[in-house]
C-alpha cells in the first residue's frame, strides 16, 4: 500500500491525489456507511404522493439517533419553527448529503491505479461528504466532551483507539484538500482584483 | 400598558411590510469541524473574502457563536439549509431577539 500524500493542486482547478489500495477501501467502506445511515431514515407514514414529490417529508422531529441528529440539525432554537422547517426541507437535506458521498463513492470505484481527480464542484462534494464522516466519527468519539489529549491516550485494545485514528487521518486528508482550495481561490480573487 | 402594546404592535407591523425585519443567521461552534473548513465554507457560500471568512470562523471558536449573513427570514433559511449540507452547525432567528 502507498501511503497518500493527501491532495495537491493540479494546474486550474484540478486536485489530485493517489490513495493506497487499503486507504480507497477505507473510504468507500466510509462512504457506504453514511450513505446507508441516511438511506435507513425512511419517509414512514408518507401517505400524501404529492408531498413526497414536493420533498415534504412525515419527520417534524429529530433523529433520535445522535448521529443522524447531528447530520440533521434543527434549524431553529424554537421548537415549533423547527419542526415546521423540518418538514420541508430534511428531505432535501438528505439528498444532498447522499449525493456527496455517492459522487465521492463513484470517483473511488473509478480510481483503478487509486489516482481520483476532482474538479472544484466534486471537490466541494468531497469536502462535504469527508466532514460528514467526521462528524459521525466525532459523536461516535464523544469529541465534544473528550479532549484530544484523552483521545491520544486510549489504551491500544479500546476499538476507539482505530476510529480516532481514522477520525484524525480524514481530518489530515481534508486539511490538504482545503489548503489546495483555498490557494486557488485566493488566486482567483487577486487576478479578479488585477483585472478591475 | 395599552400604549406600549399598540407601539409595539405598530413597529411590528410596519417592520413586516417594510420587508426590514432582520433575521439572521447564526453558526455555532462545533470541535469536529477544522478551522480552515469553516473559513472555506464561508468564502464557498457566502462569497466572503478570506480575511472576512478567517475573522467569522475566530468569532465562531472564541466566543461560541457568530453571525454570518443578515436578511430577510427566506434568505436565512436558505443560507441554513446551505450551512447544513455542508455540516456546520446554523442556526435562524430574528435580528431583534438576540
Amino acid at each position: 500500500m502507498t501511503a497518500t500524500e493527501g491532495f495537491a493542486r493540479h494546474g486550474d482547478h484540478s486536485y489530485i491525489a493517489q490513495f493506497g489500495e487499503s486507504e480507497k477501501e477505507v473510504l468507500l467502506n466510509l462512504c457506504e456507511q453514511i450513505i446507508e445511515l441516511l438511506a435507513g431514515r425512511t419517509d414512514h407514514g408518507q401517505e400524501d404522493p404529492l408531498a413526497a414529490m414536493v420533498g415534504i417529508t412525515s419527520h417534524d422531529s429529530p433523529p433520535e439517533d445522535e448521529v443522524l441528529h447531528r447530520l440533521l440539525p434543527n434549524a431553529y432554537a424554537d421548537q415549533v419553527d423547527a419542526s415546521e422547517f423540518r418538514r420541508y426541507t430534511e428531505s432535501t437535506l438528505r439528498q444532498k448529503k447522499q449525493a456527496h458521498a455517492i459522487s465521492m463513492r463513484i470517483h473511488l470505484k473509478s480510481a483503478d491505479d487509486g489516482m481520483v481527480d476532482l474538479d472544484h464542484d466534486s471537490a466541494n462534494a468531497w469536502l462535504g461528504a469527508l466532514n460528514d464522516i467526521r462528524l459521525a466519527l466525532g459523536v461516535r468519539l464523544k469529541v465534544e466532551k473528550n479532549s484530544q489529549e484523552e483521545l491520544e491516550l486510549l489504551s491500544p485494545d479500546d476499538p476507539l483507539r482505530g476510529v480516532y485514528a481514522v477520525y484524525t487521518w480524514l481530518g489530515w486528508l481534508q486539511g490538504t484538500l482545503l489548503t489546495a482550495l483555498i490557494d486557488d481561490a485566493d488566486e482567483d480573487a487577486e487576478s479578479a482584483l488585477g483585472n478591475s | 400598558m395599552m400604549v406600549k402594546i399598540a407601539d409595539q404592535l405598530e413597529s411590528e407591523i410596519q417592520a413586516i411590510f417594510s420587508g426590514d425585519t432582520p433575521w439572521v443567521t447564526i453558526v455555532w461552534d462545533d470541535p469536529v469541524n477544522l478551522q480552515t473548513y469553516v473559513v472555506y465554507v464561508f468564502m464557498e457560500l457566502f462569497g466572503y473574502p478570506k480575511a472576512r471568512a478567517t475573522e467569522l470562523m475566530l468569532q465562531v471558536h472564541n466566543e461560541g457563536k457568530a453571525i454570518v449573513s443578515s436578511g430577510s427570514r427566506e434568505e436565512m433559511e436558505h443560507d441554513v439549509a446551505r450551512l447544513h449540507e455542508y455540516g456546520l452547525w446554523a442556526t435562524l432567528q430574528r435580528g431583534d431577539q438576540l
